[in-house]
């Protein structure tokens, strides 16, 4: 077995090895080592062009490493085909994006239901399990509106709900606050990290948002493709 | 920097732009294109028409233009299959050539004994031999040029004479006619109904393609809009943005005119293909078309923006679309109600104005009615969905079906244009057949009883100098009557031998049926004793000679029933045949030799022969089909192209969506299979809609010009199947697109 394996008995849920991204001559990810315990919340912040997202889409399998390995609950991940990384993008990992990302013609809870109706749920099963997250994170009572008919606070807790109505072991999210008001912000973290810990799903969060950075159990600052700090609050 | 800068400069930088500009500008290109050359169609007929205007008699007047100079008769010859024009002509006495001013193309006035030919003829004299053809003419003293042919590859033959030598049909006229001609009517309504059914595929690809990148436009132009821009400033950028892709469209749509020109010269009409030149456009119109649809295009833009004029900040957001009101289903029968007073009055009136405009309101109610049926399709879908593709497709319907809906626009005009085809063309295949009694093989000229004795002699003279061993005979025509005034019913009867009626026609009757004695030859057992033989139906008749017998034969067609075959010597003396009609039998081997030798003593009455008949009936058909093939394929193509783009513009709308639906891992076949839900199932309902509607209105059409049945065939349902088809094809380039979106970084918009 390769030493460089780590071991998921009590290991990290998620990590990287030697994470190398290209784009043309310039690096995003220059050799980059982490880990992501289960229940861990991440920020990774950094300035623009520092690699940040490019090190969130290389974790999720949304972007091909150059170089490194990446390992999910101690199995390889890196090196399986789009095929397959979809599936484990769709079943391990959920995902809430700046501005949601819901589909606009879909109401509030087919887009919370349509990971699990992709995952072979039935219409009936998967849409009631959308209902009770959305009443878990305050939407009661808004099942029925379309992602333009909710605020941005609301559209994003949509979003949360999306990502973790099929029990995901990670949550990837990249700047989820970014469009919103800083209390707004603020409340939409709380409600990620409460239901994530519910679930016992690791979160990692990329932000410019400092304030949001400090308020992370722990913080990962990446500069020219490389990690320049790890703190632990 | 002002709004032409900003346009070039976001042409320049950004790529999705770009490729929509260029899209753009290829829709544009296709639609003038194919409008230039639809628009030229009833222009092509009528300078075809106008060319051949001296060679038809319709156009000479016979009243007092002028003293009398030429003596003119135009009749129909054939060789091998086709036909050939033929202009016999003779100066009156005193009138002098130089007299007589020459039509464009006909170099000068044939004197008697000689004959101007068309190029083509020309090569088939050189090629065959005087008893074949070039004893039908004179001697060829010169070629008539193309400005004087209705098409390049046309027989013609001036032929000229002395007066006394002329036919006896032929008419008294001043000179040549100088008039305006009248075109085929049948291209001419094909020609409309062409221009109603593919301008609006080629409209619909054109505003498919200007509205490409229309979600993204709206977002910089609101960004713009909020950093301070007036509506004014913003329209001139859509305007100018527009304006450059479309007119380079409109620029390059007008030099692939030519060629196109050029591609439909080729296609055979009537008999003969068209000079590149038939296509020529007035200048006007031609200017007209080329600013026409660029203007429409930058309107189309402009009107686009709306909602960024009215409140930018409302184009970046989300909002609730009003739901479509049901009385858009009115269009439809409106529109059909329309058309079918206008089918009824046509049939009184003759008039296809109000007929060609019915057609296009019924065109233009698909475009209302349409995003109504797609709505209430993805409303269905959103109730019964099961998977998750049914339920983005259902959604997406429900959500912007005047969007979803203009994927399948071109496609249901497509398959509407294709049912009225295929309903009409079995019916007009249908009624082929017929024609006269006689063998397909005997060539026959219609002649009155003092002439035609004179005529058989001399053509069995010809026929004996051309050593044929075949004999011209004259039949008379009398009819069989019963009753007397209004209550006066008949049959046809052909008088000759039983003999002849076994050789030269197709009743099928047999040598043993001619024994017994005079007879009358039927389908049906007739009483004899009531009825009586007239020579013109209305002529008092007188009873058959005594002793005639009636011999009851099976007709191998059905289309003989009714008529009959009486032996002469069962005509009573004094009744005289209203039309007799000198025919004989040929041989593959003589029949150029029979006709020539028929030809003389015709006089410039048409020689027929059924094999004649069945193939210029078939020639029809094969240039119906043929139009409607390319009007369908092109139609398709359009359609096809249309759903293409607009599934294109709908993946590229959407880009964000999609691209997050992939990241958390979304399969591309989910979305791929949801977009082509969306384009098929409306294609479905609308193709089944508009499949009936163009059967109905095919129906209406066949009505104007026969009272009888249609005929449909299983292959009625072919366009619908087609147009389903061409909508999954046109949405399969989804797939791409969304591999496209997959491989983009998220967060470049």
């Amino acid at each position: 077995m390769d030493p460089n394996t780590p071991q998921w008995t009590n290991g990290p849920v998620l990590s990287g090895r030697g994470l190398v991204k290209r784009y043309g001559a310039q690096y995003a990810l220059a050799g980059i080592d982490i880990d992501i315990q289960a229940g861990d919340a991440v920020a990774i912040v950094g300035p623009s062009g520092s690699g940040k997202t490019s090190l969130l889409h290389v974790l999720a399998g949304i972007l091909r490493t150059d170089e490194g390995q990446i390992f999910l609950a101690g199995q390889r991940i890196d090196h399986l085909g789009e095929k397959k990384r979809s599936e484990l993008r769709r079943t391990e990992f959920g995902f809430v994006f700046q501005s949601g990302m819901l589909v606009a013609e879909l109401s509030a809870e087919e887009n919370v239901a349509l990971p699990s109706l992709l995952a072979g749920l039935g219409r009936k099963e998967a849409i009631e399990a959308g209902r009770g997250w959305l009443s878990r994170l305050g939407l009661a009572g808004k099942e029925r509106r379309r992602p333009g008919e909710l605020s941005g606070g609301e559209a994003q807790r949509v979003a949360i709900a999306r990502a973790l109505t099929h029990r995901p072991k990670v949550i990837f999210a990249d700047e989820p606050t970014g469009a919103l008001d800083t209390r707004t912000g603020r409340d939409t973290m709380d409600a990620l990290l409460g239901a994530a810990n519910e679930t016992g799903a690791a979160v990692i969060v990329v932000t410019h948002d400092r304030e949001l950075a400090e308020s992370m159990p722990k913080t990962v600052a990446i500069r020219d493709g490389l990690i320049a700090t790890r703190l632990a609050a | 920097m002002n709004s032409l800068q900003i346009a070039l400069r976001v042409l320049r930088v950004d790529r999705r732009t770009r490729t929509s500009a260029i899209l753009t500008a290829i829709g544009v290109a296709v639609a003038t294109g194919l409008v230039l050359l639809l628009a030229t169609l009833p222009f092509a007929t009528q300078h075809r028409e106008q060319r051949a205007l001296w060679q038809g008699d319709n156009y000479y007047s016979r009243n007092s233009d002028g003293p009398v100079k030429l003596l003119f008769s135009s009749s129909k010859d054939y060789f091998d299959g086709k036909q050939i024009t033929r202009v016999d002509v003779a100066l009156t006495g005193g009138a002098t050539a130089a007299s007589i001013q020459l039509p464009p193309g006909v170099p000068q006035l044939p004197g008697p004994g000689e004959t101007i030919v068309s190029p083509a003829l020309g090569r088939l004299l050189q090629a065959n031999s005087a008893a074949q053809l070039g004893d039908r003419f004179g001697k060829p003293v010169g070629a008539l040029g193309e400005d004087g042919l209705r098409f390049p590859e046309q027989l013609v033959a001036v032929i000229g004479h002395t007066p006394d030598a002329m036919p006896e049909t032929s008419s008294e006229v001043s000179g040549f006619p100088k008039g305006e001609a009248r075109p085929d009517s049948l291209l001419m309504l094909l020609s409309w109904v062409g221009i109603i059914v593919l301008l609006v595929p080629s409209l619909v690809l054109v505003a498919s393609s200007a509205r490409l990148t229309a979600a993204r436009r709206e977002r910089r132009l609101a960004a713009i809009r909020l950093a301070g821009a007036t509506p004014g400033q913003v329209t001139n950028m859509v305007a100018a943005e527009t304006t450059l892709s479309a007119g380079i469209g409109a620029v390059l749509g007008l030099l692939i005119s030519p060629a196109l020109h050029g591609l439909a010269s080729f296609v055979p009409w009537a008999g003969g293909t068209w000079l590149a030149a038939d296509f020529a456009l007035p200048v006007g119109l031609t200017v007209f078309i080329a600013v026409a649809i660029p203007v429409l295009v930058v309107l189309a833009g402009v009107l686009g923006l709306r909602r960024v004029l009215k409140n930018p900040l409302f184009a970046t957001g989300g909002h609730t679309k009003k739901p479509l009101r049901w009385w858009r289903l009115l269009a439809l029968p409106a529109a059909g109600l329309f058309f079918l007073v206008a089918v009824t009055t046509a049939k009184e009136t003759g008039g296809i104005g109000m007929v060609m405009a019915g057609l296009f309101l019924l065109v233009g109610s698909a475009a209302v009615v349409g995003p109504w049926v797609t709505s209430a399709v993805g409303g269905t879908f959103v109730r019964i969905w099961r998977r998750p593709s049914a339920l983005l497709a259902g959604r997406r319907l429900r959500d912007d079906p005047k969007g979803a809906y203009r994927a399948s626009a071109g496609i249901v005009l497509a398959v509407f244009a294709g049912s009225m085809a295929l309903t009409l063309l079995p019916t007009f295949e249908s009624m082929a057949g017929g024609g006269r009694s006689f063998q397909d093989s005997v060539l026959y000229v219609d002649t009155d009883p003092q002439h035609a004795g004179k005529v058989a002699d001399q053509a069995n003279a010809a026929l004996q100098q051309y050593g044929q061993h075949e004999k011209a005979v004259a039949v008379g025509q009398v009819y069989l009557v019963q009753g007397e005034g209004r209550e006066r019913t008949g049959h046809q009867a052909l008088v000759m031998t039983c003999a002849d009626a076994v050789k030269l026609t197709r009743f099928g009757l047999t040598a043993a049926q001619c024994e017994g004695g005079p007879g009358i030859y039927s389908d049906s057992s007739l009483d004899l004793a009531s009825y009586k033989i007239a020579g013109h139906y209305d002529e008092p008749g007188m009873a058959p000679v005594s002793g005639t017998r009636v011999e009851t034969v099976r007709y191998p067609d059905a289309d003989l029933s009714g008529s009959l075959v009486i032996d002469p010597a069962a005509v009573p003396a004094g009744v005289t045949p209203w039309r007799v009609t000198v025919v004989a039998p040929t041989t593959a081997a003589n029949r150029e030799i029979v006709r020539t030798a028929l030809a003389a003593p015709a006089a410039g009455e048409e020689i027929g022969s059924r094999d004649q008949y069945l193939f210029n009936q078939q020639t029809e058909l094969g240039d119906l089909r043929r139009v409607t093939v390319i009007g369908l394929i092109a139609a398709g193509i359009l359609a096809g192209c249309s759903a293409a783009v607009a599934t294109a513009g709908s993946v590229m709308d959407r880009r964000r969506t999609f691209g997050a639906l992939m990241a958390a891992g979304t399969p591309v076949r989910v979305l791929s299979r949801a977009l082509r839900m969306e384009a098929a199932l409306p294609a479905l309902v609308a193709t089944i809609g508009a499949g009936i509607v163009g059967v109905l209105v095919g129906v209406g059409l066949f009505s104007m010009v026969d009272q009888g049945g249609i005929v449909l065939s299983p292959w009625i349902l072919a366009p619908v199947v087609l147009g389903v088809g061409v909508a999954l094809l046109g949405a399969s380039v989804c797939t791409p697109a969304l591999k496209r979106v997959q491989a983009e970084p998220l967060a470049d918009e």
